[in-house]
């Protein structure tokens, strides 16, 4: 139920008031507390990471320091940013991000609108695939996805074969294409399209639409909240690898913010200092980005998990 | 999770590499010769050169020097950490691509070798520097030189002079039955008297292990020799420090955090040559006031951990005498002591004993005067898989009711069953 009501617009704007003038019963008032106590058991760690990266090492290291820095140490930002390239690394991360995102959305929405709307020989067949490979873990799929991107042919100097030279290993292909488009957001999109009414699509159909441009025009617009959760996912996800850009890339101009992160963990421990300015860093697009789409994005998982 | 994955990506790692390399592979290369000139583009993997200062004292100053005496030479650093370097190597290995020149850590030389993955260097670079005997063993797979030492750091005691001065304690413990009776004279006030947790469990385990004239392995690394009674003994011993209520799992600390003996919530601890750096730049106090102690652990015989860092070269680089000349450079004093300074770490070479930063780093002294004790782990060709399984088998037996001799025995299994795999 909680879920209907939010999928109906305007819902939230119109019961507020109405919900205001209720007296605060007991039950309330503890969902209210228990809510609280949760955000700020959510929000402390990020608290921290940002006092933390404002502190001097002697001061982190320190038993008496306060929760606050006693020297607000803003230069442990800029000397984060001189450590390595971060720029590049940002402009990296960006790009793959984004790229991952973008044809995570054409590519799994197509697969998703086909597998929903379209009946086919072997549909159920291959969304059960597509289910199956939401069970595999990822760390079993690193090496057979190196090997592939290592000897994809005529790539890096390699033959017909993929013989002789690197594949795409070093290269944006080796960043980009493995990772673009996930089980999951076919899945997501699948669930989405299968719930929208089928008068709609025939009508599109009588309008004399084709096949791409009910998928496009017409039912696509309907899935925003899918579009937005395979968004926030997806970018997050490509945001925060670590593994496989470390992997299949060998020079600086290649790396990403995560990996570029790493340089701050020594095997004697981190440098804390940095590590959370830099982490601070890094975290911000992912915040921007939650915060903006934060209302389809609650809407998108609500609605996949009622299918 | 983390040594699941690790242990399932190295599994599957080792056997398409192993396949790779025997020849059902693809991904083989021909090796050119080591005697040609030095000349070509090569990649360097390493873990170690970390932070700002680290990438400037490894691609300006050492390679610096590199480039001058071979300018044909062109190298690529390819920067990792050593939590991410088996998975590295092992990923290149599959798919053919080894890097050039390798650095990897104490123990790690067999298992290469024994794959073929990495080549021998010429013996004369074992004579070329003042090697101290033992500072060379883990470089060794049979009878031949694979690597050279970069930076060593070693597993010793540390301890709080002032906590000694108060409990009136006027030596450093000779043998574990002192280490005990200290450590529980210590223990007050919410006070441990010894900190053995706060290093990795394998590491800890195994310089205890030593020092109680026990041994990993056989000579030929296939027959583990760990489960006699010596090594049940060190398993022991933690457990009755636990029993005392001088050693505490619970309040061990993280790696680049304070630790117990900077904040004085240990008299003594177990930690590596590098803590004289991170006392340096959190608590500079306790070096100018003289407050810390080390000694190296002893009980049948006193023994050091060696671990560290060492340098070698692909089997499968088509630039051999360049990959040859990079190894022989990373190993020179001027480019390992750069190395020590900028991590805390031991510099392997006795023409380094007498240097500034030896003399001022006192963790650091104590080990070079002590490498007549130390000892390396790994020796058998299956240590990449039996080194991640040795802490969660023994931790067990230190958090939970397990006995002493089942883990240890339980451990022996596992790595027999991994040396039977070889």
């Amino acid at each position: 139920m909680a879920t209907t009501e939010l999928h109906k617009p305007g819902v939230g704007h119109t019961s507020r008031p109405v919900a205001q003038r209720k007296p605060l019963t007991v039950g309330r008032i503890a969902l209210y507390v228990t809510l609280s106590v949760i955000s700020l058991l959510m929000v402390v760690p990020f608290v921290w990471m940002v006092l933390t990266s404002l502190k001097t090492p002697v001061e982190i290291a320190s038993q008496d320091a306060g929760l606050l820095p006693e020297h607000w140490d803003f230069s442990n930002y800029s000397e984060a940013l001189t450590a390595a390239p971060f720029a590049t690394y940002a402009r990296n991360s960006f790009i793959i991000a984004t790229s991952h995102t973008l044809l995570n959305l054409v590519f799994a929405s197509m697969a998703g609108y086909a597998l929903a709307r379209i009946r086919f020989r072997g549909s159920e067949v291959i969304f059960y695939l597509f289910i199956a490979a939401l069970m595999i873990p990822t760390y079993t799929k690193v090496l057979p996805e190196f090997l592939i991107v290592r000897f994809m042919p005529l790539a890096g100097g390699n033959d017909l074969f993929g013989q002789g030279g690197s594949g795409w290993l070093d290269t944006w292909w080796a960043l980009i294409v493995p990772g673009a488009v996930t089980p999951f957001a076919v899945f997501l999109f699948r669930q989405f399209y299968l719930d929208l009414p089928v008068e709609l699509e025939e009508a599109a159909r009588l309008d004399g639409l084709g096949e791409f441009r009910i998928y496009a025009r017409i039912m696509t617009p309907q899935v925003k909240p899918a579009l937005i959760t395979v968004t926030l996912l997806t970018f997050e996800s490509s945001w925060n690898n670590f593994l496989w850009p470390l992997l299949v890339t060998r020079t600086d101009s290649l790396r990403v913010i995560q990996v570029g992160l790493s340089v701050f963990k020594t095997e004697n421990g981190p440098q804390w200092h940095f590590l959370m300015a830099g982490t601070t860093l890094a975290t911000l697009p992912m915040v921007i980005l939650f915060l903006i789409g934060q209302r389809y994005f609650v809407q998108g998982f609500a609605t996949a998990g009622l299918k | 999770m983390e040594l699941k994955r690790r242990s399932l990506l190295a599994a599957i790692g080792a056997g398409t590499a192993a396949a790779a390399l025997s020849g059902c592979g693809t991904g083989s290369t021909a090796a050119g010769s080591a005697d040609g000139p030095a000349e070509g583009e090569i990649t360097l993997l390493t873990p170690i050169y970390e932070n700002a200062n680290g990438k400037t004292l490894l691609e300006k100053e050492i390679l610096g020097g590199f480039r001058k005496k071979y300018p044909d030479v062109k190298v690529n650093v390819d920067y990792t950490t050593y939590a991410h370097l088996n998975e590295k190597i092992t990923t290149g290995m599959a798919g053919g691509l080894l890097p050039d020149v390798l650095m990897m850590g104490v123990g790690w030389i067999p298992p290469f070798a024994a794959k073929k993955a990495i080549a021998p260097l010429p013996e004369k670079f074992a004579t070329a520097h003042d090697y101290e005997k033992r500072v060379l063993e883990p470089s060794r797979y049979d009878g031949k030189l694979y690597a050279l030492p970069v930076v060593l750091d070693t597993r010793i005691v540390v301890y709080r002079k002032d906590h000694f001065a108060e409990a009136g304690i006027k030596k450093t413990p000779a043998n574990w039955a002192e280490l005990r009776a200290v450590a529980k004279q210590l223990t007050k006030d919410g006070r441990i008297g010894f900190d053995p947790f706060s290093i990795d469990l394998r590491q800890c385990w195994e310089t205890f292990l030593f020092a109680n004239g026990g041994q990993l392995f056989s000579a030929d690394g296939k027959k583990v020799l760990f489960t006699d009674s010596r090594g049940v003994e060190a398993l022991e011993f933690f457990k009755d420090l636990i029993k005392d209520g001088s050693a505490n799992y619970a309040k061990k600390t993280d790696p680049g955090a304070p630790t117990n003996v900077q904040t004085g919530r240990a008299s003594m601890m177990m930690t590596t040559s590098a803590l004289w750096e991170q006392v340096r730049e959190q608590n500079p106090e306790l070096l100018k006031d003289d407050t810390l102690g080390a000694f190296v652990l002893a009980n049948r015989k006193p023994a050091m951990l060696q671990g560290g860092t060492l340098v070698t070269q692909s089997a499968s680089s088509k630039h051999p005498a360049a990959a040859r000349a990079l190894v022989e450079y990373l190993a020179t004093p001027e480019s390992i002591l750069g190395a020590a300074k900028q991590r805390g770490s031991v510099p392997g070479l006795k023409d380094l004993s007498d240097s500034s930063y030896v003399k001022e780093n006192k963790f650091v002294d104590l080990s070079l005067q002590n490498m007549g004790a130390a000892c390396s782990e790994g020796g058998t060709a299956a240590w990449m898989e039996i080194r991640e399984k040795i802490k969660p088998t023994l931790e067990p037996a230190i958090v939970g009711g397990q006995s002493a001799k089942d883990a240890i025995a339980e451990l022996g299994r596992l790595a027999e069953a991994a040396i039977g795999r070889m």
